[in-house]
């Protein structure tokens, strides 16, 4: 059976080519002059140079965390470039106008981003190396008074939205990546929802690295006023190469009183080879603050690429009666790494937290879920469920659990269930019973051990998703 | 934050830094008295874990293993050695077992007591005794004191470096001892003292451990005891643990157990008294088909904290594991749990399953709970459990409509939550003992 299983799940990865473009790049390595630099090339006003400076200078004083269960060589963080740009003098109006070379990239990656031709209700905002390259449907979100653009172009055009929620959901000393992040973001997506409007269509990101020796550092603020909805997906992919990238993102969401978020994500970031060798450092920080009364987070990401996964989404439940919610499924293979899980942060009354965890390991990998529930001694009437579950394939693969519970309160209720197991023999048999191969009856059951996970994406992404573990588990998605 | 994390935070910023834990601890090493002339075959050992623990500190709260046992209270206190005691049979009368009066040793402030022991008519190849008695009558005692892994711990080293005495139960080959062994620590001062076990069931033996710390002083003293258990193949050793020490004491505990193939251990640890109490539950199954039991059962009020560190690891095909842990927290009470289970790659056809339950009965009562699963074997079935809630309200509705008071019922509830445990013990008088302890406890 492991033959089969092993087979299915060493597909090669689909995303790996490099788009010859020019770039305008600056030299490797971090100082204050770099920082200084990415921000007079993105034309930033001062606030914005004083919040990457403070955030470097706490940067410097901080030291690499250590505590998640990932192996890597220490990061020369002087070898790395800081800011990557496909040339160009000035951002298009149309779309017409963009190097129809990156235009073809997205196309080969899925992403349409000729309007025209969309048949999908999706806005995409299309980020190539550090910069974003386009944003769709923008005027027609304009109508309903939604912003959505990239947050350099928000630090210009809307200063007073930037300024008031950037590093008011993760500081820019929050920790040793989020202070990188906060330093040298070259870009990223900044959505706003005005007061009662419910967004009219999924809103997207879809990043690319291409270049081999730069890091990525994008910076995602989504603000959801009162009683506002949005749907929000981002996609990742980056070309294969032997040496390591660093990709340190922050996103921050803040939802206000009756405002509801859904965050998902597909990750897909290049894993390095069968034998470990190149891939990406993903080290992200992401948190969502449920900032008002019955507002509600919902985090969903299925993570299946990158050499290393450091990331835990998390929710601060502040608000009265708000949720959070994390729906996550980890494919680990090869030499990869994934340390992922939540926080769930209760504050406010009544507050509910849901965590569904499926962490898949094969091959020489390790898969750990870390998780925290705290429920602050003001959190009466708080309520966590907690499930992670493991699948091993193989019997080099590993999988961990570090759930940390932490109640101060004793009007609230927190219950955490985690199993792990295998693909049973006896399971195979009952499918080979009913005519159904073994490759099929594998791949119908990975299938229902994620589906709790991936019956959350948004709809019109479900497609994304089913490509996605088709090309892990390729022949096997029915 | 928190106004208790904010605090204790205070706390250590005030008192510790690792200078002052270190000269702590270097403080708790200078009070180790002399090793008496029969055990001079010991003194390497205990030079050995000297060596270890002499340049380290007292943990403090940004060690992970130390997260949320904060021992700055432990700092504030010094102790002394303790002076001889003369206690008699009155004063500990109330703790004796009568299935144990010819199987039963006394300690007294970690020093043995002859004169309140009784260890007669004991099977051929049964050894129960002192160190004194061990060495000259079990040679192999060298193949198994403080042997154990994570002997480096830096309490457990404080032991090896310190220990004067100790308790030594030897059942020899194939041999089974229906009377349960009582080893009885009675602490009568403020000092400080380190007890020592050392159980050896050899192959195919079996035997049943009451292992119990109780006190006759109401102070702060400190008691630091490990406990090491071997078990040969095919051996089975059922071991309770009780520690009701006062409510102003420090307590901190080791139990390290090594099972060999086809071996049973059963323990079931209640922790009732301690101002700071923490036991460190270390099995090891170095064999195959191996079974490990753990309940353990922690009752805290008042502003005490209660601490479980448990690690089951296993190494071998087909080996079992089931734990349950409960802790019931009231007042400003704080309980602490980590539950470790290592499946490593050889240990395939494991069967694991771990619980950790908490009931919290008042506002300000907090748990810290942390079951942790490492999993290398891909054909084994692992899972484990946490919950933290106060009493269901729709159970004491339920009491209620059947005519019993609210708050009788909540008693029943908690009291019904704690018995689980307790039910498990196999010797009666002890478990009619703590019933009764309970129940007063829980009311």
């Amino acid at each position: 059976m492991s033959a089969t299983v092993q087979s299915l799940v060493n597909q090669p990865y689909k995303y790996g080519f490099v788009t010859n473009i020019e770039s305008d790049t600056l030299p490797r390595g971090l100082s204050e002059d770099t920082v200084r630099l990415i921000s007079a090339k993105k034309e930033e006003p001062d606030w914005m140079l004083q919040f990457r400076l403070k955030a470097y200078r706490q940067w410097l004083k901080m030291v690499e965390p250590t505590w998640a269960l990932v192996d890597y060589p220490a990061i020369n963080y002087q070898d790395i470039i800081y800011y990557s740009a496909p040339k160009v003098t000035e951002k298009k109006k149309s779309l017409d106008e963009v190097d129809p070379e990156l235009l073809e990239t997205f196309e080969k990656l899925g992403i349409s981003l000729s309007e025209q031709k969309r048949l999908t209700n999706v806005a995409v905002d299309a980020i190539f190396d550090s910069v974003s390259v386009a944003t769709t449907f923008k005027e027609k979100l304009a109508e309903k008074g939604v912003i959505f653009c990239s947050i350099s172009e928000a630090v210009k055009e809307h200063p007073e939205l930037v300024k008031k929620y950037l590093g008011s959901v993760v500081p820019a000393g929050d920790n040793f990546f989020a202070a990188l992040n906060a330093a040298v973001f070259s870009d990223g997506s900044f959505v706003f929802i005005p007061k009662g409007v419910a967004c009219p269509m999924e809103l997207s990101t879809y990043f690319r690295i291409n270049n081999g020796d730069s890091g990525q550092f994008e910076r995602t603020l989504i603000v959801a006023e009162e009683g506002s909805q949005v749907s929000y997906l981002e996609g990742c992919t980056a070309p294969m190469y032997d040496t390591n990238q660093l990709h340190a993102a922050v996103v921050e969401l803040v939802a206000l009183d009756n405002a509801d978020i859904k965050y998902s994500t597909v990750q897909n970031w290049y894993a390095g080879d069968e034998n470990g060798k190149g891939g990406i450092y993903n080290f992200v920080t992401k948190r969502g603050l449920c900032q008002g009364v019955n507002s509600k987070i919902s985090w969903t990401q299925v993570e299946t690429g990158s050499a290393i996964t450091w990331k835990y989404p998390s929710c601060v439940l502040a608000g009265d009666n708000s949720v959070g919610e994390f729906y996550s499924v980890a494919l680990t293979n090869h030499y990869q790494q994934a340390d992922t899980g939540t926080k769930m942060v209760h504050v406010g009354k009544n507050t509910r937290s849901t965590i569904i965890s499926k962490g898949i390991s094969a091959g020489n990998s390790k898969n750990s879920y870390r998780g925290l529930v705290k429920i602050s001694p003001k959190a009466a009437g708080a309520r966590n469920y907690s499930q992670c579950d493991s699948m091993l394939i193989g019997d080099n693969a590993q999988a961990n659990t570090f759930p940390y519970i932490q109640v101060q309160n004793n009007g609230s209720k927190v219950e955490h269930e985690a199993s792990t197991s295998k693909i049973g023999e006896d399971q195979l048999f009952y499918f080979a019973q009913r005519g159904i191969s073994q490759e099929d009856a594998i791949s119908m059951m990975i299938s229902g051990f994620c589906k709790d996970v991936f019956n959350q994406l948004p709809m019109e992404f479900a497609v994304e998703a089913d490509r996605l573990l088709s090309l892990k588990l390729e022949g096997s998605v029915g | 934050m928190t106004i208790q994390s904010t605090l204790s935070d205070v706390g250590n910023l005030g008192l510790s830094t690792k200078v002052d834990r270190a000269a702590y601890l270097l403080g708790l090493l200078s009070l180790r008295s002399e090793l008496p002339s029969e055990l001079a075959g010991l003194q390497e050992i205990r030079d050995r874990a000297f060596s270890v623990v002499r340049d380290r500190a007292i943990p403090s709260t940004r060690e992970e293993e130390w997260r949320f046992t904060d021992l700055s209270g432990l700092l504030q206190v010094q102790f002394q050695n303790s002076a001889p005691s003369e206690i008699g049979f009155p004063q500990i009368e109330s703790f004796l077992l009568p299935e144990s009066t010819n199987s039963r040793l006394v300690f007294v402030d970690g020093v043995y007591a002859p004169a309140l022991s009784a260890v007669d008519d004991l099977p051929d190849g049964v050894l129960v005794g002192n160190l004194a008695a061990g060495v000259q009558l079990f040679p192999k005692l060298y193949e198994h004191l403080a042997l154990h892994p994570g002997g480096e711990e830096i309490f457990t080293a404080l032991n090896t470096a310190s220990f004067t005495d100790g308790a030594i139960v030897r059942v020899s080959q194939n041999q089974a001892i229906a009377s349960p062994i009582h080893l009885l620590f009675v602490s009568t001062q403020e000092a400080l003292c380190h007890p020592r076990a050392l159980v050896v069931a050899e192959t195919g033996s079996s035997v049943t451990l009451v292992e119990e710390y109780v006190s006759l002083a109401e102070g702060a003293y400190f008691t630091n005891p490990v406990t090491e258990i071997w078990l040969g193949e095919n051996a089975e050793v059922r071991h309770t643990r009780v520690q009701r020490d006062s409510v102003a004491a420090f307590h901190i505990g080791k139990t390290a157990v090594s099972q060999a193939r086809d071996s049973r251990y059963d323990c079931t640890a209640v922790s009732l008294g301690g101002k700071l109490s923490r036991h460190h539950l270390e099995v090891y199954q170095t064999g195959e088909q191996t079974d490990t039991k753990l309940n353990g059962l922690t009752i805290v009020d008042g502003d005490r904290l209660g601490d479980t560190h448990s690690l089951i690891a296993l190494s071998q095909p087909y080996g079992t594991a089931n734990q349950v842990n409960k802790t019931i927290v009231s007042d400003r009470a704080h309980a602490v749990f980590n539950g470790k289970v290592f499946v490593p790659k050889a240990a395939q056809l494991t069967n694991a399953a771990q619980l950790s339950r908490n009931l919290l009965l008042s506002p300000k009562a907090r748990v810290d709970t942390k079951p942790q699963l490492e999993i290398t074997a891909d054909n084994v079935k692992c899972a484990h459990g946490a919950t933290v809630s106060q009493l269901e309200d729709d159970e004491v509705f339920y009491l209620q409509s059947r005519g019993i008071e609210a708050d009788q019922a909540r008693k029943l509830l908690t009291y019904a939550f704690a018995i689980e445990v307790i039910d498990r013990i196999s010797v009666a008088s002890l478990r009619h003992a703590l019933t009764q302890l309970v129940r007063i406890q829980s009311a």
